[in-house]
C-alpha cells in the first residue's frame, strides 16, 4: 500500500524527488496508486515475456516447430552476457548486443545441424518429431552448460545504477526499466524488419504458404535458418537483459520456457503480433497474483486463468481460422 | 504312443496360444522366470533397488507409450499424474491412517479422475495443444503441491511410511514385478481387443477413423484415463517405496525421462518401453561417473533415434529377427 506521505512523482537515481501533495485518507487515491504500481510492474515484466514469446511464435509460425529448447537459448544469452560483462569488461549495452549476436550464431548452427537434416529426411509427423528433437536439444544444451561452467549461479549485481520511482512508493531498479526499454526497442526494430524489408516479407510469405513462397523464388533453407537464428537472438537478448535479476545457471531455461509457452498458447500459436499483447497479459496476471496471493501461487493462478480462457477459445485469444494453430 | 505325444503337443500349444494371447511369448516367459528367481541369487541390495526402479520406470513408460504411441498424444504432464497418485496415497496413510495397500489403489483412482477430467477438457483437441495443456496442468499441480504447505508440507517434503518394515528389498521387488506383469497383461489385452484397434485408428488418422464410425473423443478419453490411472498406481508404489515425497516428483524432467525411454524403446508397442527401461535405467546408473556426458549422450541418443531410427529397440529386434529368418531361409533353400 503506498504510503501517503511519500508519493514521489518521479525520482531517478536517488535524486531529490518531486513530491505529490498527498491527499490524506483518500481511499480512491490509494487504490489508484496501487493499481498503478501493479500496472507498472506488470508492463516491465510483460515486456520481457513478450520478447521471448515473439521468438517462439515466429519459429512456430514459419517453420512449424514447437521449440522446447527456447529456454536454453535464453540461458545461452545470459551466460554470454555474464562472460562479456565480467571477463571482457565491455559495457552493459555491448554485452547484451554480444549475447544477441552469439545467440544468433548458435541458432544458425542448431538449425543447419539439426532441423535441416530432419527436413530432408521426412516431413511425416513433423510437429511431434521436432518437438521431441528440441527436447533432446534442450537436454544437451543444459548439460553442456553444466559441463562447461558448472552448476553455480553466475550473476552480476547490476548493469546500471540506481532506482526509479514513478508515482509510487515502490522503487524499481534501473536494470528492469532499461531492460524493458531494450525489449521495446528490439521488438520495434523486429517489426520494422518484418513489415518493411524484403527479407522480412519473405519470412512472412514462408509462414503463409511454403510452396507459394518457393514458387516466387524465395530460398526456403535460407529463410528457415534466418528465422531460427532470429528467434534465438531474441531469446538471447532477453536472457542478457535480465542477467542482474536472474543469475545464469544451467537449468534457468525452464521458467522462461513455460512462460513463453503460456503466452504463445494464450494468443494462438504462430501469431507473432499478438504475442506482445499476450506477454503483457501474462505479466499482468502474474503481477496481480503476486500482489494479492503471494509469490508461490503465481503459476497456479495464472495457469488456471489461462486454462479457463482456453476452454472457451481453444484457438487462443487472437487465434485466426486458417492460420497454423496449435490444433494441427 | 503317437496319440499321447500329439496330445501333449496340443496341450502345450493351447498353453502357448493362450499365453501369447495375453502377450507373453516364450522369450518373455523365460525372462519372467529369470526375474522371479532373481532375488534368491542377487544379494546386492543396491542392484536389487536399481532393478526395482527400472521395473517401475518400465511400467510408467508402458503407460506413457499407451497414450503417445497409440493415440499419438504426448502426455507432457505425465509426471504430475504420477505425483498425484504418490501424494494421494501418502496423504491417505499419513493423515487418515489408511493402510498403504489400500492407499495405493486410491492414489490410482485419484489420478484417474484427474486424467478423466483433463481428458474431457483438452484431449479431444489433440496435437501440440493437448501436449501443452497437460504440461501446464502439471506445472500448476507442482506449484500447488509446493505451496499448499498445510497439506503437503511444501517443498520440504513429506515422509511416508513404507509398505514393509523390513530393510530388505526383495518384497518390494516382487510387488513391483507383479504390478508390471499385471499392467503388461492388462494393456496387451486392451490393445488386442477392438478398443486397441480403435486407438490405433485414431492415432493414425483421426478423421478417417471418425468417418468409419469410431467415436474419437470417447476412445481418446478412455485411453488417457487408463494411462493416468496406471501412473497413479505406480505413484502410490513410489511413495511407499522411497518414503519421501517432494513436489519435484512432478517436475517436467521426469516426464522427459519417461518420454525418452518410451521413444527409444519404440512407439506403439507395449514391450518396447519396458525393455528400454530395463536397459536404460541401469546403464544410466552405471555411467554416472561420466556425469554430464551421460545426459548429453542421452539427449543425443534421443535426437538420433528420432531422426534416423524412429522404431527404436522394437525396430532393432524386428530387423534382427527378419535377418535371422532370411538367413534360415537361404540356408534351407540351398
Amino acid at each position: 500500500m503506498p504510503d501517503p506521505n511519500h508519493i514521489a512523482l518521479l525520482q531517478i537515481n536517488g535524486s531529490s524527488p518531486v513530491y505529490l501533495r498527498p491527499l490524506e485518507g483518500d481511499i480512491f487515491m490509494e487504490l489508484l496508486l496501487e493499481c498503478w504500481d501493479v500496472l507498472v510492474i506488470a508492463i516491465l515484466r510483460g515486456g520481457l515475456y513478450a520478447l521471448m514469446a515473439v521468438g517462439l511464435s515466429l519459429v512456430f509460425g514459419v517453420m512449424n516447430i514447437p521449440n522446447f529448447a527456447h529456454g536454453e537459448l535464453y540461458m545461452f544469452g545470459a551466460y554470454t552476457a555474464y562472460f562479456a560483462y565480467t571477463v571482457f569488461h565491455i559495457g552493459p549495452i555491448p554485452s547484451i548486443l554480444a549475447a544477441g549476436i552469439l545467440a544468433f550464431v548458435l541458432g544458425m548452427i542448431l538449425e543447419k545441424g539439426v532441423f535441416y537434416p530432419l527436413r530432408k529426411r521426412s516431413k511425416r509427423q513433423w510437429v511431434m518429431n521436432t518437438f521431441l528433437v528440441t527436447l533432446g536439444m534442450s537436454i544437451i544444451l543444459q548439460n553442456l552448460a553444466k559441463l562447461s561452467w558448472g552448476s553455480t549461479y553466475h550473476g552480476i549485481t547490476q548493469y546500471w545504477q540506481g532506482r526509479v520511482r514513478w508515482l509510487s512508493s515502490i522503487a524499481i531498479s534501473m536494470d528492469r526499466v532499461v531492460g524493458f526499454l531494450i525489449a521495446v526497442a528490439v521488438i520495434t526494430t523486429f517489426f520494422f524488419f518484418m513489415k518493411k524489408t524484403q527479407t522480412g516479407r519473405a519470412i512472412r510469405a514462408v509462414s503463409q504458404d511454403e510452396t507459394g513462397a518457393s514458387l516466387v523464388g524465395i530460398d526456403l533453407n535460407f529463410i528457415h535458418t534466418l528465422t531460427f537464428a532470429l528467434s534465438a537472438m531474441l531469446a538471447g537478448i532477453a536472457g542478457a537483459c535480465l542477467l542482474s535479476i536472474n543469475p545464469a545457471y544451467p537449468t534457468m531455461g525452464l521458467n522462461p520456457l513455460y512462460k513463453s509457452w503460456f503466452v504463445a498458447i494464450l494468443v494462438g500459436m504462430g501469431n507473432v503480433g499478438a504475442s506482445i499483447i499476450g506477454g503483457l497479459i501474462v505479466g499482468l496476471l502474474e503481477t496481480i497474483t503476486y500482489f494479492y496471493f503471494g509469490g508461490g501461487w503465481q503459476d497456479v493462478i495464472s495457469l488456471s486463468i489461462i486454462i479457463l480462457i482456453l476452454l472457451f477459445k481453444p484457438r487462443g485469444l487472437f487465434g485466426v481460422k486458417g492460420v497454423k494453430t496449435a490444433l494441427e | 504312443m503317437q496319440i499321447e505325444i500329439d496330445q501333449s503337443r496340443n496341450n502345450s500349444r493351447i498353453w502357448t496360444t493362450w499365453l501369447s494371447a495375453i502377450g507373453i511369448k516364450p522369450l518373455g516367459l523365460g525372462l519372467l522366470v529369470v526375474f522371479a528367481l532373481l532375488p534368491a541369487f542377487l544379494k546386492d541390495e543396491f542392484i536389487l533397488r536399481l532393478l526395482i526402479s527400472a521395473l517401475m520406470f518400465g511400467g510408467l513408460a508402458m503407460a506413457f507409450d499407451f497414450t503417445s504411441g497409440f493415440i499419438n498424444i504426448v502426455n507432457f504432464g505425465f509426471a504430475a499424474f504420477w505425483g498425484v497418485g504418490a501424494y494421494t496415497s501418502g496423504l491417505l496413510v499419513v493423515k487418515l491412517g489408511w493402510s498403504p495397500w489400500l492407499a495405493m489403489p486410491a492414489g490410482a483412482v485419484m489420478s484417474g479422475i484427474l486424467g478423466f477430467g483433463l481428458g474431457l477438457l483438452t484431449i479431444r483437441l489433440g496435437g501440440i495443444f493437448a501436449a501443452c495443456m497437460t504440461w501446464f496442468v502439471a506445472l500448476a499441480m507442482m506449484s500447488a503441491a509446493g505451496n499448499w504447505v498445510e497439506l503437503t508440507n511444501g517443498h520440504s517434503g513429506m515422509t511416508v511410511p513404507l509398505f514393509f518394515d523390513t530393510l530388505k528389498n526383495w518384497p518390494y521387488f516382487y510387488v513391483v514385478l507383479f504390478m508390471v506383469l499385471g499392467i503388461y497383461i492388462l494393456l496387451t489385452c486392451i490393445i488386442k481387443s477392438h478398443v486397441g484397434m480403435a486407438f490405433r485408428a485414431i492415432g493414425q488418422d483421426t478423421e478417417a477413423a471418425a468417418s468409419s464410425g469410431v467415436d474419437a473423443v470417447k476412445y481418446k478419453v478412455m485411453n488417457f484415463t487408463i494411462s493416468c490411472t496406471i501412473a497413479g498406481l505406480y505413484g502410490g508404489f513410489y511413495s511407499h517405496f522411497i518414503g519421501i515425497l517432494t513436489p519435484l516428483v512432478m517436475h517436467t524432467s521426469h516426464t522427459v525421462e519417461l518420454l525418452a525411454i518410451a521413444y527409444i524403446g519404440g512407439r506403439g508397442t507395449i514391450w518396447g518401453p519396458l525393455v528400454s527401461a530395463m536397459i536404460m535405467v541401469p546403464v544410466m546408473e552405471f555411467l554416472k561417473d561420466l556425469m554430464e556426458f551421460r545426459l548429453i549422450m542421452y539427449g543425443a541418443l534421443m535426437i538420433i533415434v528420432m531422426i534416423y531410427y524412429p522404431k527404436g529397440f522394437v525396430g532393432l529386434w524386428e530387423t534382427a529377427k527378419a535377418y535371422i529368418r532370411n538367413k534360415r531361409k537361404s540356408l534351407t533353400m540351398a
